[in-house]
């Protein structure tokens, strides 16, 4: 039993695993070979408390750097969504699939099938660590690159170690709750805030000390691939994830297994009370169906609003005033960028505001909210009708299938601009709570530009979805884009002979334009909205083409 | 049962249907014609390309070769027009958890444009439906009735069922195939896919059988029912030889066991009953209704030796 449901488990996900190490292979060789060819003084100059902040450490060389950038954020990332995917899953999504019943139908124990799913996810974090740790090996050997001292098997194991440990947060949430949805999206969300905190907090002068409260403290904190293990911090992180891990076995014994059923909303309970039914019944029943585009966009009302939430909230609002309390040393450091400097850090320089917003929200956070966002439905668009077996039944009604991919492509633009409203709102206030005196024109301008570079990797997923009825593969295959069109970009802005070619990366006309400084680049808006819209009559004409799946 | 409505106006036609996967031939030269205002049963078992045809007249799936038109409509050019005229309930039924019955019947009322409610009541008071609860939360036989619902509901020129009954009790299946009898009745057409022979004796006035995705025969209920094999089994007083039974025309499969006999026979069982007791002393007699496959076998061996 164990063997089984681990290898069933193992051959159902080794393949996002190897995908994901392949693409931050190829990406960490494009890294070391940019970074191989421009002149690094450039970083080494670079005041202590910048370097601190983006991770470059003070004999910065070539492979210190590409580590750091590829492996120490994205590598981690990539790994602990991964390993929340599987925890997540372990039971909550048997029970989601209605399938748990049938493997508790033999004669093994939820103890068991739990240890299976746990062996499964702890192997996979496993083999994605080999295959990182042997790609970080090979990269400098092919480029003929140095990195002696550096102790990249240092990293990988805690890399491996902040991966099962997010993995196994996961699956207790998922073993207490029952729901896959409510697990692995509360563990996403700690790992954000943790990278976030952990990075952000040492900047200001008294709360250094509360970054330790945070996991991915532990993780890079002590910067293992610069000075080995930390056995201190590694045993603090291994001995959360066994605390986890008990905390799982203990809570999976002790309640109710959940059937197929789905939950009730607060809608729901208000359908349900005689002086709300007809309001409620508006809201949830009538005016939900009316369109498909609002069927669907109802369906995604969590996702929404959580991201939305966080934006305005956190990455917003809240990053206006703090911007008055970071350490004077980084605001002095005015003028004394070097051109090259700001583009690896989303073009973001920490002496003014817009910088400040640039490098905390705008650079990374903003494009992963957006996409968070139209990669969810346009992944499930039409893969996910076909995987839940309703498109049968959808296209029996006298509607095109054209119809149907511009009704959920109006559900994708939707929220994203819904979303791209909420990081204006966030920023905007921000800057006025703060005194900042950003441009509302420039921040406007800057959400603009995500929502419409979040809809272009929208509609990647779209077409891909199209393509194949798969949604996984259009999630994953998706995100690969992403991630190289990402680096890719910033990358190849670091070298004047390679600057040209980031001109094939999407995300070269987001930020290269600087729109906080300088307004809105319409020529740059024009191209992302002109390969969304080239994405989504692809997806037209796959889909016309296509058998559907039957599920 | 069968009734004289239908015309000659043929609902549903395929012309040398044929789909592959890959190397798997799921459908072979289907040449099909059902005509206006009958319920034709689709019969065959598991796997047999019954899925598969009728995804492909619905567009879901395009033909390797050959073409199919519902209503004189091609089925992929003019898809969208087809769909106006059509009630459709897949097999395996899968609905959006999240809504409610009502919802889900809102919702396809919505993209077709208008449904009479009042119409849609007495449906689900005759199937005795739950539309207020969540499809998530319905046991696969009450699911099974909102499916139903919304492919009646718009009252279709033709009805296309895949495994429609499945789940449904035995009070309600007859109500189902009250509601079929009635659509045929009022002169339109019921496309009933089923592995259940009974349930199509019941209500079809034609058949047609298909087996590894070849149509192998096409049959007027009546003339089935009459070829209705029976299993017999026979005891004796005395051990009997097997060519005293060989000799009655349409029984075929003699096996003696000593004092026994079993056999398969699809002819009047007087004349059975009467030949054998000429002979031999009768002391018990069993008989039983042989199953589809059984009756495939026998009658379509030739056509099925794949």
């Amino acid at each position: 039993m164990l063997a089984t449901v681990l290898g069933k488990t193992v051959r159902d996900r080794w393949k996002a695993t190897a995908i994901a190490a392949f693409t931050l292979g190829l990406v960490l060789l494009m890294g070391m070979a940019v970074y191989r060819d421009i002149d690094l003084a450039v970083y080494t100059d670079l005041p202590e408390a910048f370097r601190a902040l983006v991770n470059i450490p003070k004999d910065a060389d070539v492979g210190s750097l590409a580590y750091g950038a590829v492996y120490g954020s994205y590598g981690a990332l990539t790994l602990a969504a991964l390993a929340i995917s599987m925890g997540g899953a372990s039971i909550a999504g048997e029970e989601r699939d209605g399938t748990i019943g049938l493997l508790l139908g033999n004669p093994r124990s939820r103890t068991q099938v739990l240890v299976s799913k746990a062996g499964s996810m702890v192997l996979l974090t496993a083999l994605g660590t080999v295959l990182l740790w042997g790609a970080g090996l090979i990269v400098p050997v092919l480029l003929n690159v140095d990195v002696s001292g550096m102790q990249i098997g240092a990293l990988m194991v805690h890399m491996f170690a902040i991966s099962i440990f997010y993995g196994f947060l996961a699956m207790a949430l998922g073993a207490w709750t029952g729901k896959r949805t409510v697990a692995s999206g509360t563990a996403v969300t700690v790992l954000l805030v943790s990278l976030f905190a952990a990075g952000l907090l040492p900047l200001i002068e008294g709360v250094e000390n509360l970054a330790k409260a945070f996991p991915w403290y532990y993780y890079e904190g002590s910067q293992p691939v610069l000075n080995g293990i930390d056995w201190g911090h590694l045993s603090v992180l291994i001995g959360a994830t066994v605390l986890l891990a008990g905390a799982s076995f203990v809570v999976v014994n002790r309640r109710d297994l959940r059937g197929r059923s789905v939950g009730v909303t607060l809608l729901d309970r208000l359908r349900a009370n005689p002086i709300t039914q007809k309001v409620a019944d508006r809201i949830a029943g009538s005016a939900r169906v009316s369109r498909i585009w609002i069927k669907t966009a109802s369906e995604h009302q969590g996702v929404l609003i959580a991201t939305s939430y966080i934006m305005f909230l956190l990455m917003g609002v809240m990053l206006g005033p703090m911007y008055t309390f970071i350490d004077d040393r980084l605001i002095t450091l005015a003028d004394s960028f070097p051109e090259v400097m700001l583009a690896m850090v989303g073009g973001g320089d920490m002496s003014t505001p817009e910088g400040w917003y640039q490098v905390e929200t705008f650079g990374l956070m903003a494009p992963i909210a957006v996409m968070v966002v139209t990669v969810t439905i346009g992944a499930r668009a039409l893969a996910g009708e076909e995987e839940q077996r309703t498109m049968g039944l959808l296209l029996a009604n006298p509607i095109t299938r054209s119809t149907i991919v511009r009704e959920k492509t109006i559900a994708m633009a939707v929220y994203a601009f819904i979303v791209g409203f909420a990081i204006f709102a966030g920023v905007a206030l921000g800057s006025v709570l703060g005194g900042l005196g950003m441009s509302t024109g420039h921040i406007a301008a800057t959400s603009l530009l995500v929502v419409l570079l979040g809809l272009a990797f929208g509609a990647v997923s779209l077409v891909i979805g199209a393509a194949t009825g798969r949604v996984r593969l259009a999630v994953y295959a998706t995100i690969g884009v992403a991630l190289i069109s990402h680096t890719l970009n910033a990358f190849l802005m670091l070298s004047d002979s390679l600057a040209g070619y980031a001109k094939w990366s999407p995300s070269y006309y987001y930020l290269t334009s600087d729109p906080l400084m300088t307004g809105m680049d319409w020529g740059h808006g024009a191209v992302l909205a002109g390969l969304t819209l080239v994405l989504v009559a692809a997806s037209v004409a796959l889909f016309q083409r296509r058998d559907l799946r039957q599920g | 049962m069968t009734t004289d409505t239908h015309s000659d106006r043929t609902a549903i036609l395929t012309a040398s249907l044929t789909k592959h996967y890959g190397d798997v031939e799921a459908l072979i030269d289907l040449d099909l014609d059902v005509k206006a205002g009958e319920v034709f049963g689709f019969l065959g078992p598991n796997g047999a390309g019954k899925t598969t045809m009728i995804r492909t007249i619905l567009d879901e799936i395009r033909p390797t070769a050959g073409r199919a038109s519902i209503l004189g409509m091609d089925s992929h050019e003019r898809a969208v027009e087809i769909r106006r005229h059509i009630g459709y309930v897949p097999g395996d039924l899968a609905m959006y958890p999240n809504l409610t019955g009502r919802d889900t019947l809102t919702y396809f009322a919505n993209l077709r444009g208008g449904v009479d409610w009042e119409y849609v009541d007495q449906l689900s008071d005759r199937l005795d439906a739950d539309l207020s609860k969540k499809i998530g939360d319905l046991s696969s036989g009450n699911r099974q009735k909102v499916g139903l619902i919304q492919a009646f509901m718009n009252r279709p020129e033709v009805l296309i069922m895949d495994e429609p009954s499945s789940g449904l009790d035995p009070l309600m299946q007859r109500e189902f195939q009250a509601m079929m009898r009635e659509v045929a009745t009022d002169g339109r057409t019921v496309f009933l896919s089923s592995h259940t022979l009974s349930e199509v004796q019941r209500v079809a006035d034609r058949v047609g059988i298909i087996r590894h995705g070849r149509l192998v025969a096409v049959e007027y209920v009546a003339a089935l029912r009459s070829k209705a094999m029976r299993r017999v089994e026979l005891e004796f007083g005395s051990p009997v030889d097997a060519s005293v039974f060989e000799a009655v025309p349409q029984v075929r499969d003699v096996v003696v066991y000593d004092h026994r006999v079993v056999l398969s026979y699809d002819g009047k069982m007087a004349v059975l009953l009467k030949t054998v007791a000429e002979q031999y002393d009768i002391v018990d007699i069993t008989t039983q209704e042989a199953d589809l496959e059984e009756i495939f076998l026998t009658y379509y061996r030739d056509e099925v030796t794949v």
